[in-house]
């Protein structure tokens, strides 16, 4: 009997093991090979030849590759940095708007703000280039109408990377607010009820209860957030091209650029070694900083 | 924040916050539907209309001119069957391999079971872009590149959609697999015909994913159709459009473009939202 299962097992899990084998761990592992070798993407794994560091020094080094890799790791850490700390704040605030029962209207609430994650980044990218137009663009005529002056959104180096995470954040805090209810939805009312017997007031109920229970649903979100945020690519690739002045070359898209576009498939698979290392540092100290706060 | 405290404790003062919460509720709405509701106006607008100053919000005479426009300068109908195919084919792949392995995981011991189911689950955290070079070449060394196919069959399987099933099929009752078993019915033909349907919600909630994600998908397709037009799915031939997006004149053009690209998912996603909520919350809660 327990030997038709393991066979069934086998049969059951071959496509699956099989397929993720191929196009995600194989490649994973070449990935790695390859940053420690001399490779053109137009050839053969095979033409591969071995060059220790020389790709990792290369990529920090003072050249302009490595001025371009580095500009692109910065402006990534910026762009995830401004992402998750938008994201987290606003996700719980429009969580609780969603959640709360004394005003109508929640449930329409987490439907709209639901559907721009099912927008397909094209449509995103077509209006929002519209939307940010310096002169004839709506947010600058209703900026005026406040009076506020034009902005140049992505035309300057200064505000283009702003505005790609503005609008990055509203086509997915929609998904991060679903994720903030069910955190919410995992706090016991009686909690709310006990604090309210004691004299609580709403900012102390948010403050003792809320937050500190909303924790590993913060963790997961901000993972999640992380996650996203580093892989980042068809709002630049659509709109900026990684301009002006480099100011929105962010890592996928440079790495794509230097591995497929510049077939050079050495120095890119060392780019990509490098985001998957600092991701997993930045994850990891994530979690321990989790987990001191756990223990206090 | 306290939830139902409203009916049963006595209102003080009850108009004031509920009008500033119900102000906040509508601004975050407004807020974040204009893009999307001033694409579909705009869409309709014509272009002397989109050329006025001080601009029409709503357009007078909406038309469709300009989506008739978008067929001059993409090929529409073809792009919209490729993307249809990329995420049909998709999905029904992700579906039939992730309830077999789910169904593996959930149900029978092997051994090195736990480190295996971790392995995979760690796919799920990897971005995209740190295999793209490799699978590109892997791809194309297999003769795929360039092709519907090259774009289908690494995308065949994925972690989300084994963990979503696994955990769903967890929850389906030993003795109704034993009675089956006891009938003399195959494996497959158990997780099928008796599995299959007491999962449904969550088989409905990962099609839907599968669907709108590889709708949307950008990168990959990009990367490995090397700029042949023939199988570009719709998300990447409208982006021929960003290039009418100087000047006002051709507004109506470009967002009529994007609204077709939009209109699949969303329609999807309002006719069956409760699936993908609920299955994005159990991803969450139970992991």
């Amino acid at each position: 009997m327990i030997q038709r299962y393991r066979a069934s097992a086998g049969i059951m899990l071959t496509p699956a093991v099989t397929l993720i084998g191929i196009f995600i761990l194989l490649p994973m592992m070449l990935t790695v090979w390859l940053s420690f070798q001399d490779w053109s993407t137009q050839t053969p794994f095979s033409s591969a030849s071995f060059v220790g560091l020389d790709n990792f020094r290369e990529i920090f080094g003072a050249s302009s590759v490595g001025r371009d890799f580095k500009g692109a790791l910065t402006n990534t850490a910026i762009y995830t940095a401004l992402s998750v700390i938008l994201i987290l704040p606003l996700s719980v605030a429009f969580g609780l708007m969603v959640y709360q029962h004394d005003v109508a209207g929640g449930t329409a609430l987490r439907t709209v703000l639901f559907s721009t994650y099912m927008v397909p980044m094209i449509a995103v990218a077509l209006a929002w280039s519209k939307l940010y137009s310096p002169s004839e663009g709506p947010l600058n005529q209703m900026l005026g109408l406040i009076g506020i002056g034009p902005q140049p959104f992505l035309s300057s180096p200064r505000s283009a990377l702003v505005s790609i995470v503005l609008l990055n954040v509203w086509q997915q805090v929609g998904y991060f607010t679903v994720l903030a209810i069910a955190g919410l939805t995992q706090i016991p009312g009686s909690l709310y009820e006990a604090a309210k017997l004691d004299g609580a007031n709403r900012f102390e109920q948010f403050r003792f209860i809320t937050l500190p229970l909303m924790r590993r649903t913060l963790l997961f979100s901000a993972v999640i957030a992380i996650i996203n945020a580093v892989q980042v690519f068809e709002p630049v690739a659509l709109i900026t091209q990684g301009g002006p002045v480099g100011s929105t070359n962010v890592l996928t898209y440079h790495i794509r650029r230097v591995g497929i576009e510049r077939a050079q498939g050495g120095l890119g698979s060392a780019m990509a070694v490098m985001l998957m290392l600092s991701l997993i540092v930045v994850v990891c100290a994530l979690f321990a900083l989790a987990n001191r706060k756990d223990q206090e | 924040m306290s939830r139902g405290s409203s009916s049963r404790l006595p209102r003080k003062r009850p108009s004031g916050r509920k009008a500033l919460l119900a102000t906040l509720m509508l601004l975050v709405a407004v807020a974040s539907a204009f893009p999307l509701v001033w694409m579909v106006l705009s869409s309709l607008k014509t272009p002397a209309e989109s050329m006025q100053v001080p601009p029409v919000w709503i357009p007078h005479t909406p038309s469709l001119d300009a989506y008739e426009k978008v067929s001059g300068v993409v090929n529409v109908g073809r792009s919209m069957w490729n993307s249809l195919v990329i995420a049909s084919i998709t999905t029904a792949g992700i579906l039939i391999t992730s309830m077999m392995a789910g169904y593996a995981f959930a149900k029978y011991h092997f051994p090195a079971k736990s480190l295996l189911f971790s392995l995979l689950i760690a796919t799920m955290f990897l971005p995209p872009i740190v295999t793209l070079i490799p699978l590109y070449r892997l791809v194309g060394s297999i003769g795929l590149n360039a092709s519907l196919a090259g774009i289908i069959v690494p995308n065949l399987a994925n972690a989300f959609g084994i963990f979503l099933m696994r955990q769903f099929i967890s929850g389906v009752p030993d003795d109704l697999i034993d009675a089956a078993r006891m009938d003399g019915a195959s494996e497959l033909l158990i997780l099928f015909k008796i599995v299959a349907p007491s999962v449904a919600p969550a088989i409905a909630a990962l099609a839907l994913f599968a669907f709108v994600y590889h709708w949307n998908s950008y990168l990959w397709p990009l990367t490995v159709l090397q700029g042949n037009a023939d199988a570009y799915p719709i998300v990447i031939s409208l982006s021929r459009l960003l290039s009418y997006n100087r000047g006002a004149v051709n507004t109506g053009l470009v967002m009529a473009g994007a609204t077709l690209a939009v209109l699949p998912p969303l329609i999807l996603f309002v006719l069956l939202q409760r699936f993908f909520v609920d299955s994005i919350v159990g991803s969450a809660i139970k992991g």
